[in-house]
């Protein structure tokens, strides 16, 4: 094999090892209890949630003036999708729907555990 | 240290400046891409394909390196985060092409690197690489923080 293929074979490879790792996922965070029972997508759920729920409950959840602070406040995936399709206080009720409530409670219910 | 504490300490470390990790990547991403531009227009110069900019040979291709040498460090959070905490996904069309993409960036790089150090090789391998890896990094762009910026919230 010439040198000229050099750049080629080390970028397959490169690219071989950033698929394999991208596969193995090392770092994720192990799923929370939340997002197993309702199917949700955390991170298309913090997406959602900066969109539509960020403005009153803070970025992150971290309290927003309006909403109560979810990080870090324990609630659970039935709370959760309760507030979200019937509203509570000042919130309305069915603010996101379908897989976009899926994953909203999936995200909420993995930054409200302390 | 537990693996999964990683991506809360990343998480906590990014959330100090950016609302959200995406937020993060979105902006970072956009960093990368103005620095790959300013790669493109350098080596445009270099190439004797534009004449607006200085004759400074020794300056362009300064900032050609750094630009590179930057642009570069600018995304390696966005694949620490893209990579190793979200890992490939298929969710949808765009997340598909964007992980897709993605797994190829970083192989396209490593040679473009190799090409700029092997002077044996044509004359317009060099060109090639460094538009295709230029290329790639604005699909991961569009396909993401173009995206962010337009469907969830332009912000930090």
């Amino acid at each position: 094999m010439g040198r000229g293929w050099r750049p080629l074979v080390v970028g397959a490879a490169v690219v071989v090892c950033t698929f394999a790792l991208a596969q193995a996922e090392i770092f994720a965070p192990s799923a929370p209890a939340g997002s197993a029972v309702s199917g949700g997508d955390i991170y298309r759920g913090e997406t959602v949630f900066q969109r539509e729920c960020a403005a009153c409950h803070g970025d992150g959840g971290r309290g927003g003036g309006v909403g109560p602070r979810l990080s870090g406040a324990g609630i659970d995936a039935a709370t959760v999708t309760a507030a979200v399709q019937q509203g509570r206080g000042v919130m309305p009720a069915g603010l996101v729907s379908g897989r976009e409530e899926a994953d909203v409670v999936a995200y909420v219910v993995s930054i409200s555990t302390p | 240290m537990l693996l999964g504490d990683v991506s809360e300490t990343y998480t906590d470390l990014v959330t100090v400046v950016f609302s959200s990790t995406i937020a993060a990547k979105a902006w970072l991403a956009s960093a990368a891409l103005v620095l790959a531009l300013v790669q493109i227009t350098t080596a445009a110069r270099i190439y004797r394909k534009l004449n607006f900019l200085p004759k400074r040979g020794r300056a362009i291709a300064r900032v050609h390196r750094w630009s590179g040498r930057l642009a570069f460090l600018l995304t390696l959070p966005v694949f620490f985060h893209c990579v190793t905490i979200l890992g490939f996904q298929t969710p949808d069309t765009r997340v598909v092409l964007h992980s897709l993409v993605g797994t190829f960036f970083y192989g396209v790089f490593a040679a473009k690197v190799l090409i700029v150090r092997d002077h044996s090789l044509p004359g317009w391998a060099l060109p090639t690489a460094g538009l295709t890896l230029a290329s790639t990094l604005a699909v991961l762009w569009l396909s993401s923080s173009l995206w962010y910026f337009t469907s969830v919230r332009f912000g930090f």
